[in-house]
């Protein structure tokens, strides 16, 4: 009788097990079907549909991680974070290293406005494990962290995380250096983001985007010189509007400023005068097209003082007098400064040469005796 | 009434053919047993615990094939999405209904009830007879029953049919009737630890709703059969828990007020309950027996119109318990969810469907558990945590109070999720439940279903909580101190004679008593010098002795034969704390009863 218990379970034992073989097939037919409807409804945007099927082949193997990670993903694509946070945390407690699923939760902190967590699932993320091209999904969340953080005006973090994620930067993608130098300057250092764009301009040194960012970087930081060279080899190799435009500017800031290195004395008494005639038009122009503004009492006395400061150097400056009195030439570069300032104020948005009077004055303030 | 079911019907008939009459039983069965153990040098007791593993195994086996057939029917009927298609859910459990009653009236009479009252009927009605029909029958119903959608689950039907495995085997091995006996709830615990992947809560159970106590004889069997059963359905259907949890962790004290209160709602809720099916169930089993073939055609159409707008009432919803850990609903949907699966289960069960209370219990628990969390939840944020812990205390909480087995809850909540941490809320909650339950229904659930089938089955609940007398109850103080070895026969005499005993206690200094009655003194002394030490007189008589705490049970085994034993503390045999003798013991029980 034992003996035939034995061959019974045996006998038991081999139909349990084709069974279970059987079912478990099915089930991973189940798992997998399910996951492919998902994934597709999810990509043809509706997370609603996706969410349920991931929902069903969850329910024929829920240990799957990565059903598990695309049904929290569908949650939130639905907007249901609380729900997604539970499967993660789940998913988190099997495996806290992973990439994916810290990245997902970090998403869920920002939903939930946990600005901590946030950055604590970002770093997660970031030193995590990736399957699939682990440096470039670094990256991303990197960069994702990054712009988290600017849009939270947490700039010094934010700036840590930049020179990071350019010192990970291999050296010869220039299109991954031109990102790192646009996260600079966001990131308010426009310095190292020029180094990014001209690094990037060593691989390709004609690469018009990059040669008109690094022009508007130099532009920017008052290195008119760099912008005009930057600028001219943009507009040589795609020439635009837009570059053209900028290019003209920095011409119209080089070829007047009075206090460019380099510039003989005579150069610079003709440079003084012709801004200062250039400053008394504008002002003219301005105060006969805003008499109305000015009599209805908007700031009248600032541009009726500068109208009388002019008057009054009017008689006193001419190109004579200004010639080895560098004194005056402040004096009158001064005034133009002024007028600029009050004349944009009132009558719109300095343009053409008085825009380049105005970023020369803005260039010089504080040099200026 | 005309209780259908029963086995009562079937062992009367069948008995007589599979099982042996007691006589034969005690013969064959042991000689065969004690031959096949000494070929193989086992003892008999070994022997038994061999063929508990074997039980285990085939249980382990046909849970495994019974969840797959479940799945299989679920997948063939209502098709692979969880939530089906409308006109399936109309339909399916309306139709399977009209089949399992034609299977279970005109073949498996048997398959209908309860299979835990069923295994305590073979343990203390019919000697530990189960039909094997009634294992098949119940394979092939509850397959469809629940498959189809009804609101049941398997884990009631495997214990039987653990427990009807292991009857037939017993049987095929002309096995005593004792040994018999202990084999149901052997196969029972290996049914239910298969079913539930979680050996260490079928042991418990059966313990504490079958045999009722710690019995030596039966606990290694039980446990052995558990665990072989869990290890081979582990290895077909995979070793991972039934329910996936987040990490829980206390995060203030404060948070215990709140599972408190989960526990009186669960106790006043599973209160309610049981008391729907104390009322329904009797009522819909006096209608003709014509009906039998309706009933559960019925209860599926009714189930399919609740289907309809809430599928996840359907079926065993064991899915719907992982989303609501996974905090997946609101707490006003789970609500309804519970309430929902409160009714469906309701129309199953009171029906006659085939099929067991276990998992709708805990798809209640969870579902009112998660509620009360998000109630709590929204109205103070920071006393409860979030949802999905209270759906896991809520689990074992209205487990403990529908079920009444205070114990076996806490186990499950912990096996089945693997998170022990979640064991301090769930103790809290799981008592209040079962003490409100316990105090506003007498009669426990599995009592309740007996007494309905007319089938009068020991209640485990009243067997715990009877008084146990011990023998600090019953014995006296002596109305003088006890004789010393070292006194002489006249020193004996003297206090004899104002002493009221008819026996007088010796004391030894090593501890060792003895007595000796007073018209023997009286002999003694006639013949010999009164200056005789009584040690010389009584220098082999031994009384055995007795403690205050043992069990007056236990003491009456120990006095036949003595007028009078010595009652002494246990820091030391010499100091006597009273006397008991058989008047005592039957005074005592009188007085208690």
């Amino acid at each position: 009788m034992l003996l035939f218990s034995l061959i019974l379970l045996a006998l038991l034992f081999a139909i349990t097990a084709a069974l279970a073989r059987t079912y478990h097939a099915r089930e991973q037919g189940l798992v997998a079907e399910w996951f492919q409807k998902g994934n597709a409804n999810l990509a043809n945007g509706k997370p609603a549909l996706a969410f349920e099927d991931f929902r069903n082949s969850l329910s024929y193997g829920p240990e799957n991680s990565d059903v598990q990670l695309h049904l929290a993903e569908a949650l939130l694509a639905n907007g249901r974070f609380t729900e997604a946070r539970s499967y993660l945390m789940n998913l988190w407690d099997r495996s806290p290293g992973s990439g994916e699923v810290n990245l997902d939760l970090a998403h869920v902190s920002m939903q939930t406005g946990d600005v901590d967590q946030t950055i604590r699932y970002f770093h997660g993320a970031i030193f995590g494990s990736w399957e699939k091209e682990p440096a470039l999904q670094r990256r991303k969340v990197r960069l994702e962290l990054c712009e988290f953080l600017l849009a939270h005006r947490m700039t010094n973090d934010a700036q840590a995380e930049i020179a990071g994620l350019a010192a990970d930067t291999p050296a010869g993608d220039g299109i991954l250096l031109e990102e790192n130098g646009r996260l600079f300057l966001r990131g308010g250092e426009p310095g190292k983001a020029l180094a990014e764009f001209e690094a990037a301009l060593q691989i390709n040194p004609r690469q018009s985007q990059w040669l008109a960012d690094a022009g508007q970087v130099a532009f920017e930081t008052g290195d008119y010189l760099k912008a005009e060279s930057y600028f001219s080899k943009a507009d040589r190799e795609n020439p635009s509007a837009e570059i053209r435009a900028s290019l003209v500017l920095v011409r119209d800031v080089l070829g007047n400023d009075p206090y460019l290195a380099g510039l003989s004395d005579e150069e610079q008494t003709r440079r003084s005068w012709r801004d200062f005639e250039l400053g008394l038009v504008r002002l003219r122009k301005c105060a006969r097209n805003s008499t109305a503004s000015l009599s209805s009492g908007q700031s009248p006395s600032d541009m009726q003082l500068i109208v009388k400061d002019a008057q009054e150097l009017q008689r006193r400056v001419n190109l004579r007098s200004l010639g080895g009195n560098p004194e005056l030439q402040s004096e009158a570069m001064r005034l133009v400064s002024r007028i600029e300032t009050a004349t944009s104020r009132i009558c719109g948005p300095a343009t053409g040469l008085d825009e380049a009077l105005t970023l020369i004055e803005k260039r010089h303030e504080g040099n200026n005796p | 009434m005309n209780e259908p079911n029963l086995p009562v019907e079937e062992a009367q008939v069948a008995a007589p053919k599979g099982h042996p009459s007691p006589a034969a039983a005690n013969g064959s069965g042991l000689q065969w047993l004690s031959s096949r153990a000494r070929l193989l040098s086992l003892s008999e007791g070994n022997l038994f615990l061999l063929l508990a593993i074997i039980i285990g195994m085939f249980s382990g086996m046909a849970v495994v094939c019974f969840r797959i057939a479940i799945e299989w029917a679920r997948l063939g009927l209502l098709g692979s999405a969880l939530a089906p298609p409308p006109v399936r859910v109309l339909l399916v459990p309306a139709g399977a209904g009209l089949v399992v009653a034609f299977l279970v009236q005109k073949f498996f009479r048997g398959a209908r009830g309860n299979g835990v009252n069923q295994t305590k009927a073979a343990v203390y009605v019919f000697d530990g007879f189960v039909p094997f029909r009634t294992v098949i029958g119940k394979f092939l119903t509850c397959s469809l029953a629940i498959g189809s959608g009804q609101s049941l689950g398997p884990e009631d039907p495997s214990l039987q049919m653990g427990a009807g495995i292991a009857s037939a085997l017993g049987r095929r091995l002309k096995l005593s009737r004792d040994r018999l006996r202990l084999l149901a709830p052997v196969g029972a615990a290996a049914g239910l630890a298969a079913a539930f992947n979680a050996p260490i809560s079928a042991v418990l159970f059966v313990i504490e709703e079958v045999i009722g106590t710690w019995s030596a004889s039966a606990l290694g069997a039980i446990v052995l059969a558990a665990v072989s059963s869990a290890v081979v359905m582990r290895s077909f259907l995979g070793g991972e828990p039934m329910f996936r949890v987040p990490a829980y962790t206390l995060a203030r004290p404060a948070e215990l007020l709140a599972y408190a209160v989960l526990g009186v709602v669960s106790g006043v809720l599973s209160l309610a309950f049981t008391k729907i099916i104390a009322y329904f169930r009797p009522r819909l089993r006096a209608l003709p027996e014509w009906t039998y073939y309706l009933q559960p055609a019925m209860a599926g159409l009714l189930i399919g119109f609740v289907g309809l707008r809430i599928p996840q009432s359907m079926g065993t919803g064991y899915s719907y318990i992982d989303q609501a850990l996974h905090s997946q609903y609101t707490w006003e949907f789970l609500a309804i969810l519970g309430f929902a699966k409160i009714l469906t289960t309701s129309l199953s069960f009171v029906s006659g469907t085939p099929g067991g209370m276990f998992a709708p219990t805990l798809f209640i628990g969870a579902m009112i558990g998660g509620a009360i969390g998000g109630l709590e939840h929204h109205f103070f944020p920071q006393v409860s945590a979030s949802v999905a812990p209270f759906a896991l205390v809520g689990m074992g909480t209205f487990f403990a109070g529908f079920m009444r087995v205070p114990i076996t809850s806490v186990f499950m909540v912990v096996e089945t999720t693997g998170s022990y941490s979640i064991v301090l809320p769930v103790m809290i909650s799981n008592t209040i439940a079962y003490l409100i339950s316990r105090k506003y229904q007498d009669v426990a659930l599995f009592d309740l279903l007996a007494k309905q089938d007319n089938l009068e089955l020991p209640s485990m609940e009243e067997q715990r909580e009877q008084i146990v007398l011990r023998v600090e109850d019953a014995m006296r103080k002596p109305d003088l101190p006890p004789l010393q070895a070292s006194d002489t026969l006249a020193r004996a005499l003297e206090i004899a004679e104002t002493s009221t005993e008819e026996v007088l206690l010796v004391r030894f200094p090593t501890g060792r008593w003895a007595a000796i009655a007073r018209e023997d003194l009286r002999a003694m002394a006639s013949g010999r010098s009164r200056e005789t030490q009584l040690r010389e007189l009584l220098s082999t008589a031994r009384l055995p002795i007795l403690h205050p705490d043992q069990r007056l049970d236990d003491a009456l085994r120990f006095i036949q034969g003595h007028a009078l034993l010595p009652v002494v503390g246990r820091a030391g045999s010499r100091k006597l704390e009273g006397v008991l003798s058989l008047p005592d013991i039957l005074t005592a029980y009188q007085r208690t009863s």
